[in-house]
């Protein structure tokens, strides 16, 4: 169980995330949601310990993250798989090699910097891009894949790191509608087929109803609403978003009864 | 993930051999240019006749040489004196220096520019004798001018000059050569001769940036300008040639240290004036 | 204008009149007046520059003893110079002349070898303890202000002072030979290439580092995977732009006894032997060319792969 305590991370005077507190159980799917600026993106970056805290715990199954240093943090960076919103991968290097910097914290540092990796480490990564119909370009340069892929290499390199809970920070800001599905549904089948708690920081309210089965909403940095995306009026939503409510919810008219239609949309999520 | 078997990975394995088997061909590829770096680097210890056994003896007289140096201190106030005039000497040989060289080399810049004089002789002969004076090292076209114009700053500052020429030359035309032809195209099209394009069209985008390499080779060409003192042409180098000759640590160290903030100094300079003059972009 | 000429000139100004609007002379003059007030700060921005240009030249004139009486007094010195290193040849014995001249081409040609490895080896670890230090000197891979500001410090001062005064110091701690010159052209490198590496670091993509951190990597790996790849071709390209460079440094090493042909130049020099000095120098500037081509060619190949993505 990863434990929330008053987390509190300021930049000068400005806090971007204000005394935040949650608990999260392993293999619940949450969605962070809010406006942009509201937090949600530091508070990933926290928990990965990407970014520092001022103030407050983080706890996972009891041993306190914020206090971890050298070869514990990194061990649990890897515990904590992060997802970017865009991607970050290492243009440069191959696919394959992406996909096993998910092991850097397994393998032993000699043999990474060599580019010597276990067989073992090879085959895991392989057979991730397989899972995503990705193992046919796995000799290809990252940076000449579309955004959709880069995302799926980039799943695929957090699921080898063997993680207990995966953070994506707005993992579909930078892709297009069908590779939005594509990727929330790999987001969802990890979720569901390898009970890993997913944390997943959505601008959009829409896909966070129909994937989430528990949202988080944050407004300047403090958590405004916690609780099941049915208990997510349209009240509220309005209060969370502001002046986006409207882009967010009525933009496009068919999302318009996005707060009712909740049994609809659950389809999706169980497809 | 967890539950990885080595019955899953020998499928794989299998499934996708290429990605398993060693690269020889890449590794051989890097064994090979490693070794022979590696090679030629032994080979010059054996050929220079390196001598390992005055490396340690070496190392030992040098920190004697760095404790003796400290701390700075030029003797007395008319030394300082002295040494602060030929710092002065020394930044204006540079100044000049880039000035006269960057003068000079403008109009052959033009020529060697192929989208300026298109004729391919007057291309080549001007690139060939830019490179022919790059090839000459600022020492020995100090050498040079001591023997024309006597011992002194003038002669550095002549040397400064030739060796200038070269580079800016080389430099300018590159840049000349690298700008948009748009411009140019444009003055052209509105009854501009080839001339009027080179002067409205071409001229006004690259000034900036030739300023810029001018201001930045000034940093640079004050830390020459600091050596060919010495070969007699001038400046601190010549000072500081002596004091090392004569053992005087002490003002050896304060010299360098009044180079360093001098240097810094310009460097700081030319930095502020590169930023207004082309923005923060292209400084970087 | 004198294609204009060409056209038939009635047409062209009919259509004139009905392109530019003619406005009163009042308008006109206030026009013209606006537009000069415009340029009128730049001008003067300008005129303030060159102001300053030329007093700053003047004294800098004055401190460097530009005489140009004595300049023009001694011109003729320069060509003549020229002339009298210039090898003496005669149709009836050109071989012989040539083979006089390059007497000491064994000699030189070893000497030349010398020095280009001088160069190489001084050139190969300073880019290598520069590679090493870049990344210590870069803000957005090192946490700890202190040591950046520390290794960029060091960086400036071995790239600060120059390679021949750590070559006039390494001579009396070492002894004469091609040991300082090494020794010197190593540690100018490092500070020349380590500045130009930092600068590279610090221009990279800060996401693929983040990535790698965010997946447990350790600080080595970090640069490993993150920053290495992002830079490696442009940091092998400037090594071979400063190979370039020490070759011409590594030339004049043995002015001061560090090596190379630098000391057969010299002593040509000093000793007056003419043919001499003009056959080193045409050897030195060859050699240099030759690698000046060389390096060029491979610094293209190396930026136009890059272009293509291999």
């Amino acid at each position: 169980m990863l434990v929330v305590e008053g987390l509190t991370c300021r930049f000068g005077t400005k806090a971007a995330v204000d005394n935040a507190s949650f608990s999260i159980q392993p293999g619940s799917f949450v969605g962070v949601i809010g406006r942009s600026g509201a937090g949600k993106s530091t508070l990933l970056r926290m928990i990965n310990r990407l970014a520092e805290p001022s103030e407050g715990r983080i706890l996972f199954e009891g041993v306190d993250v914020t206090a971890l240093r050298g070869k514990d943090l990194r061990q649990w960076r890897a515990r904590s798989a992060m997802i970017f919103q865009q991607f970050n991968l290492v243009g440069r290097l191959d696919v394959l090699t992406n996909v096993l910097m998910g092991r850097l914290a397994a393998v032993p540092s000699w043999r990474s910097l060599a580019q010597l990796w276990p067989e073992r480490d090879k085959a895991i990564a392989m057979s991730a891009l397989e899972q995503f119909d990705m193992a046919s370009i796995a000799a290809q340069r990252a940076d000449q894949l579309s955004g959709g892929q880069q995302q799926r290499v980039a799943i695929a390199r957090a699921l080898v790191q063997e993680p207990d809970i995966i953070l994506a920070d707005e993992p579909i800001a930078s892709l297009d509608p069908r590779n939005t599905r594509v990727v929330m549904d790999a987001l969802l089948r990890i979720n569901k087929h390898f009970g890993i708690t997913v944390v997943c920081n959505l601008h959009s309210l829409d896909l966070a109803r129909s994937y989430c089965d528990r949202l988080i909403g944050m407004a300047s940095g403090r958590i405004v609403f916690d609780g099941a995306p049915v208990a997510l009026t349209d009240r509220i939503a309005r209060e969370l978003y502001d002046l986006e409510a409207n882009e967010v919810m009525d933009a496009t008219p068919a999302l318009a009864p996005g707060g009712s239609a909740v049994p609809a949309l659950g389809t999706v999520a169980a497809a | 993930m967890k539950s990885f078997s080595s019955d899953a990975q020998a499928a794989i394995v299998e499934r996708y051999p290429s990605h398993f088997r060693p690269d020889w061909w890449s590794r051989a590829k890097i064994t090979i240019g490693l070794g022979t770096a590696v090679a030629l680097f032994l080979f010059g210890i054996a050929q220079l006749d390196i001598p390992f056994h005055r490396l340690s003896d070496g190392m030992a007289r040098l920190g004697g040489f760095l404790r003796l140096m400290l701390p700075p201190d030029p003797g007395s106030w008319a030394e300082a004196l002295k040494y602060l005039n030929a710092l002065g000497e020394t930044v204006s040989i540079a100044f000049l220096g880039t000035l006269g060289g960057a003068l000079l080399a403008l109009p052959v810049a033009l020529l060697a520019a192929r989208n300026v004089v298109a004729n391919r002789i007057v291309h080549f002969f001007s690139r060939r004798s830019l490179d022919t004076i790059r090839g000459v090292d600022i020492l020995i076209w100090a050498l040079i001018w001591v023997g024309v114009v006597g011992l002194g700053p003038f002669a550095g500052i002549l040397a400064v000059i030739c060796s200038d020429f070269g580079t800016f030359g080389k430099l300018f035309s590159e840049a000349i050569e690298a700008a948009d032809k748009n411009p140019a195209e444009g003055v052209r099209s509105a009854g501009g001769n080839h001339l009027h394009g080179v002067r409205f069209g071409l001229l006004p985008q690259v000034f900036p940036i030739l300023l810029s390499q001018v201001l930045y080779y000034f940093e640079s060409n004050t830390r020459s300008a600091t050596i060919i003192g010495i070969v007699g042409a001038g400046g601190i180098g010549l000072q500081l040639a002596e004091q090392i000759r004569v053992l005087e640590w002490q003002k050896v160290s304060f010299l360098i240290l009044l180079i360093l903030i001098a240097v810094s100094a310009i460097d700081w300079i030319s930095g502020k004036l590169r930023f207004a003059i082309i923005g923060r972009r292209a400084v970087a | 204008m004198g294609r204009s000429r060409d056209l038939p000139i009635p047409a062209l100004e009919k259509s004139m009149r009905t392109a530019v609007p003619e406005f009163p002379e009042a308008r006109l003059q206030e026009l013209a007046d606006r537009y000069a007030d415009a340029v009128a700060a730049k001008r003067r921005r300008v005129w303030l520059g060159s102001a300053v240009l030329i007093a700053a030249a003047l004294a800098a004139g004055w401190m460097g003893d530009v005489d140009f009486r004595k300049f023009a007094e001694n011109f003729w010195r320069f060509p003549a110079y020229f002339a009298s290193i210039a090898p003496t040849f005669s149709f009836s014995s050109a071989w012989n002349d040539l083979s006089e001249w390059l007497w000491g081409l064994p000699r030189w040609t070893l000497l030349l070898g010398d020095t280009l490895l001088i160069a190489y080896m001084g050139t190969l670890s300073g880019a290598i303890c520069g590679f090493v230090l870049c990344f210590l000197a870069s803000a957005n891979l090192v946490r700890s202000r202190t040591i950046v500001f520390v290794t960029r410090r060091l960086l400036e001062f071995c790239r600060t002072v120059p390679d021949i005064v750590f070559a006039l110091i390494f001579v009396l701690a070492f002894g004469l030979g091609p040991l300082p010159g090494v020794l010197a052209i190593a540690i100018h490198t490092t500070g020349a290439l380590g500045k130009q590496f930092a600068e590279v670091v610090e221009n990279i993509d800060n996401k693929p580092i983040e990535g790698v951190a965010a997946s447990g990597g350790s600080w080595i790996q970090i640069v490993r995977f993150g920053a290495v790849p992002q830079v490696l071709s442009n940091f092998v390209s400037y090594a071979l732009l400063r190979f370039e460079i020490n070759v011409r440094g590594a030339a004049v090493m043995g002015f001061v006894g560090a090596g190379g042909i630098g000391q057969d130049l010299i002593e040509a020099v000093r000793k007056f032997y003419y043919s001499d000095v003009s056959a080193i120098l045409l050897l030195i500037i060859v050699t240099v060319m030759l690698f000046d081509f060389i390096t060029e060619r491979v610094r293209h190949r190396l930026l136009g792969l890059e272009g293509t993505g291999a």
